[in-house]
């Protein structure tokens, strides 16, 4: 039986020694002595498919991991630990990408480009989280993001905000969500991708006004716990979704509530709910008027908000480098002559005609239109159904964390008296 | 250890941390700015000296202080960001050692305090959300409905003929573009007499050089048969045969002793296309990968009347395209109808000047995909030019409008790239334009760019031009056939594969066909059967096309001899010249005289 081990331990040894011997090049690069390397074009760089499924393997551990800490063992030093790794691997080892927040984009693109195709690792990266936390929550927040960990990792004294402006903040994520599919759908950019904060600090490089904001938002979180995912996150606003219809959701206690308050300032992000006030709840004319006011008011807010989307297209399309250069070339003709301008030299070389280029510029900028329409009624109906829930009472007995905002960290766990 | 010391011991971390976050972040700032404002390319200094170098060219104490000041300004560049690089991962570190000791210190000193008595339902609360978010909601509103009224969609304003006659060339460009043509040309057809006999025909247009002229209602004189064939409208003489309608020839001359020289001019710019000549004027190209030029030169004298620069054509490359050395920027040989001169280049440019260099027109057909270099010379007939644009991409025959530029017809065609360039071949009395490529050749019919016949017989990477005769075409590739093609039968009528050409095309008249390889042989068939009378081998071998005119079958190997054969069955030699360097294009014949162009000269060779 030894034997066989012995023969089986130095097959495989030569199997992979001969594998990395094929993967050699066949002629050796020159050397010319300069110490120079070429630096590589792509951040991060390719890597092998089998590499690309390991993420996401990888992805699926941690993500079971965090649950598991979560819900099962209920340890919050578990989630600091399995943060850091995901801040180690995902944020500085993966340069930050592939990244389960910017995939949101391959996934409009690829919606609305029939010739772009999504890649089954990004589409992975972006349905994985989404499944679990339809089950358990957002514990992708809690342990494996790499933007949420590093700005976890780095609360230091978290202040509380008042309501209206966490809900009036809270807005802005859903406005970011709609813009990254816009124009990701119209191949304009991937916005959440070219102005993610943290990305930078990852890389160790960055244009320096990318430095600044996000340095900005790590001093910001040192007392304004998660700024970015709390207020600028637009995957956050499909986890919320999501953990609202969870099946299995982080408690604060883990068995009966024994209204001790001990753990109504643990959250540092203002996602625990305190028990309802009967007495205001009583008021209850007062809540079904304006519930029926806001309610007919909705239909208003999406056609007015799609309206003002489809009147902001014209401004909005600017961003698309057709669009603009077209602009750019119709405003400017004496452009043409200036050499140092590398798109409007690259427009040239391309043999392609001005009216081919104005008429590229017009559908893309039709796109528009009609993406405005959609995304201006979506944050129409984002805004009427916040004012809505305003006037809608929910009856609560217990302290609880809120389904939709909760991060699943576990740090409110520590705070309970209660123990099985 | 105990809480006091835990606690100091934390704050004094923090505090060390900090300081030292501060003074990197400080040195960083102080760093970038002076990176931003110092670029080593851009240093005073260095800009100073190489002024200098220019005054001094020669100076190596000049050159040796440039190089070394070049060396320490990418020294300190490179310095720089190695410091930055450095600096930001100190400051990472720095940053997170601050945060978590001043976490630590935080939660030492943090205490589970009195619980706050905080009423989610608040109903104050809950309207000042609701008012926040109206507002909120309303802001975005209104700067959507700003945002439409303070941009402009200049897309809908756009308008081709305006935007285009807005596109004023720089002020130091004293030629300009003239994509405007006019909009009623008055075509005068057909004229069946020589119209240049003159010299500069008489209703060429005369613009003025320095302002934006768009042509308008120019007369133009399609050239008759007598016409083409009395001079040389493109790349192998009238039609693209390889066939010279002239007399009394000249059979010997010697470049270097100057025999039969009537005079050399150096042709500025380098170019492998042929002389192609209308009245008394002689036109080439050259081009470079810093500018392409327009020649005209004065038959008589050989001076150069005009030299054009070709630039500012909309969609032009800004960079040139890769092309090989043995084809250069300017293969292409030029056009012309009497009126007005076309002229092509690799990049995918081809422009219009008038006989006095008066630009008409310019346009990019797109950069061509060609991994050698687009070589395909144009060829014109009535008011059309057509152009053999075979990219790897795509395969097609266009035909411009002469008077405008635009496309009158383009015919994508199957098959592969090709390097041939189109000719006009009579058969049955109608002039089709002929195409030789990667499988066929084939027939198209000029007015429509409907393929009328197609002959699957060629193989490889095509460079000789087809060649036409007593309404039979020939082809020929090397490592192909030598194919004689029968078009009103759509039928190979015979075929060889003894001797093929790889660059020169073959010629034929009064029943022969000639074949020049480029191994050196010179073999003569029956132009009818493919029977092959004599071959005969002489020189280094043959690029250059070999041309029939006066009877006689004018050959130039690559080493520059000229060899005259006898046009009949036997090989015999009866002239015999030299151009001193290498010839790989193709002479023409105007009025007793022969025009060859060499890399550094165009020749005009005759008795004095």
């Amino acid at each position: 039986m030894k034997k066989w081990i012995k023969v089986s331990l130095i097959f495989a040894f030569l199997l992979f020694s001969l594998a990395g011997m094929a993967q050699q090049q066949r002629f050796p690069k020159p050397e010319f002595g300069t110490g120079y390397s070429q630096p590589t074009p792509i951040t991060p760089e390719p890597r092998a498919l089998a590499l690309e499924y390991t993420d996401v393997v990888i992805l699926l551990i941690v993500l079971s991991m965090a649950s598991y800490f979560a819900i099962r063992k209920r340890s919050r030093k578990g989630l600091l630990w399995l943060s850091v790794f995901t801040l180690l691997y995902f944020g500085f080892y993966r340069d930050g990408c592939i990244c389960s927040i910017g995939s949101i984009q391959n996934v409009a693109l690829t919606l609305f480009d029939p010739g772009y195709a999504i890649s089954i690792t990004t589409l992975l990266f972006f349905l994985i989280p989404l499944v679990f936390t339809l089950y358990f929550g957002r514990t992708f927040c809690a342990g494996a993001c790499p933007l949420g960990a590093m700005q976890d990792l780095l609360i230091v004294k978290p202040i509380s905000l008042p309501e209206w402006l966490r809900k009036t903040l809270g807005i802005i994520p859903y406005l970011y969500l709609s813009l990254a599919v816009l124009f990701a759908a119209t191949g304009t950019d991937f916005i959440i991708c070219r102005y993610d904060p943290f990305v930078g600090i990852f890389r160790m490089d960055a244009e320096f006004h990318m430095v600044v904001l996000g340095i900005a938002f790590i001093l910001m979180g040192m007392f304004v716990a998660r700024p970015y995912c709390r207020f600028l996150c637009p995957y956050g606003v499909l986890l919320n979704w999501m953990s609202r219809f969870s099946k299995w959701h982080l408690t604060i206690t883990p068995a009966a509530c024994i209204q001790c308050k001990l753990c109504s300032d643990s959250c540092p992000f203002d996602a625990i709910d305190y028990p309802t006030d009967e007495k205001q709840s009583k008021n209850r004319t007062w809540g079904v008027n304006r519930f029926l006011v806001y309610a007919l008011l909705i239909p208003l807010w999406i056609f007015i908000g799609g309206f003002a989307g489809s009147k902001a297209h014209t401004w909005i399309s600017k961003a698309n480098p057709t669009v603009y250069l077209a602009e750019l070339l119709i405003t400017k003709p004496d452009v043409r002559n200036d050499l140092k301008n590398l798109d409007v030299q690259a427009y040239l070389s391309s043999g392609k005609s001005m009216e081919t280029l104005v008429k590229e510029a017009t559908v893309i900028r039709r796109k528009f239109y009609t993406g405005g329409w959609i995304a201006g009624g979506f944050m129409g109906l984002v805004i009427g159904m916040t004012i809505l829930r305003q006037v809608v009472y929910r009856k609560r007995t217990d302290y609880q964390p809120h389904k939709g905002n909760c991060y699943s960290c576990g740090r409110c766990m520590g705070y309970c008296p209660v123990k099985k | 250890m105990e809480q006091d010391n835990k606690l100091k011991f934390s704050l004094n971390i923090a505090l060390v941390s900090g300081i030292f976050c501060i003074t990197v972040a400080l040195l960083l700032l102080l760093n970038f700015m002076q990176m931003a404002k110092n670029k080593p390319l851009e240093s005073k200094a260095l800009t100073s000296l190489v002024k200098r170098l220019s005054q001094e060219p020669n100076s190596d104490e000049l050159k040796v202080e440039i190089r070394n000041f070049d060396l320490l300004a990418r020294k300190a560049y490179f310095n720089s960001q190695w410091q930055v690089k450095t600096g930001g991962y100190l400051l990472l570190f720095g940053a997170i050692v601050f945060a978590l000791s001043l976490r630590v210190f935080i939660g030492l000193k943090a205490k589970i305090g009195e619980p706050d008595v905080k009423d989610e339902n608040d109903l104050t609360g809950r309207i000042m959300t609701q008012r926040w978010v109206m507002i909120t909601g309303s802001v975005l509103i209104v700067l959507g409905l700003g945002a439409s009224f303070a941009s402009v969609d200049h897309l809908q304003k756009y308008d081709v003929n305006e935007s285009l006659a807005e596109a004023k060339p720089a002020d130091d460009q004293d030629k300009v573009e003239v994509i405007k043509v006019g909009e009623n040309p008055q075509i005068v057809q057909p004229a069946t007499t020589d119209s240049t006999k003159n010299g500069i025909p008489a209703n060429a247009t005369k613009t003025d050089t320095s302002k934006v002229a768009p042509v308008t209602a120019v007369k133009i004189t399609i050239p008759g048969i007598n016409a083409i064939k009395a001079n040389v409208p493109g790349f192998r003489g009238p039609f693209g045969n390889g066939v010279y309608f002239q007399k009394n020839t000249p059979v010997e001359w010697d470049a270097v002793s100057g025999k039969n020289v009537i005079w050399k001019t150096p042709v500025p710019k380098k170019g492998y296309n042929s002389p192609v000549i209308w009245g008394n004027k002689v036109f080439l190209s050259g081009a470079d990968n810093q500018s392409r030029e327009v020649y005209c030169f004065d038959r008589s004298s050989g001076k150069i009347l005009w030299k054009q620069l070709v630039d500012k054509i909309q969609g032009s490359p800004a960079t040139p395209p890769k092309v090989t050395e043995d084809t250069g920027f300017a293969a292409p040989s030029l056009t012309t109808d009497g009126n007005r001169v076309y002229a092509m280049f690799a990049d995918g440019d081809i422009i219009c000047f008038d006989m006095d260099g008066n630009r008409v027109w310019a346009r990019n057909l797109g950069l061509p995909d060609n991994h050698y270099g687009h070589a395909s010379s144009l060829i014109m007939w009535k008011d059309k030019v057509f152009i053999q644009y075979d990219t790897n991409k795509s395969r097609k025959l266009m035909a411009l409008n002469a008077t405008t530029g635009e496309t009158t017809w383009e015919t994508v065609r199957k098959g592969k790239i090709s390097w041939a360039s189109p000719i006009l071949a009579d058969i049955n009395g109608k002039y089709q334009v002929v195409l030789s490529t990667d499988p066929m050749v084939a027939g198209y019919d000029p007015e429509t760019g409907k393929e009328l016949w197609s002959v699957d017989c060629m193989s490889g990477e095509v460079g000789p031009s087809p060649a036409s005769s007593g309404g039979m075409v020939f082809a020929v590739n090397e490592y192909a056939k030598l194919v004689g093609i029968d078009p009103s039968k759509n039928a190979k009528v015979w075929e060889s594969d003894e001797f093929l050409a790889e660059v020169a095309s073959p010629v034929a008249a009064n029943g022969f066909l000639f074949v020049a390889t480029s191994y050196g042989v010179l073999a003569c068939y029956d132009a009818k059967s493919g029977e092959k009378y004599w071959s005969k081998e002489e020189g280094p071998g043959y690029y250059s096309s070999p041309v029939i005119a006066d009877n006689k079958v004018y050959t130039f190997d690559t080493s520059g001899k000229m060899r005259v054969f006898d046009l009949g069955k036997e090989a015999k030699i009866i002239g015999e010249g030299n151009a001193g360097e290498k010839v790989t294009t193709t002479p023409a014949f105007v009025d007793n005289r022969m025009y060859l162009r060499t890399p550094k000269f165009l020749y005009c060779i005759g008795k004095k």
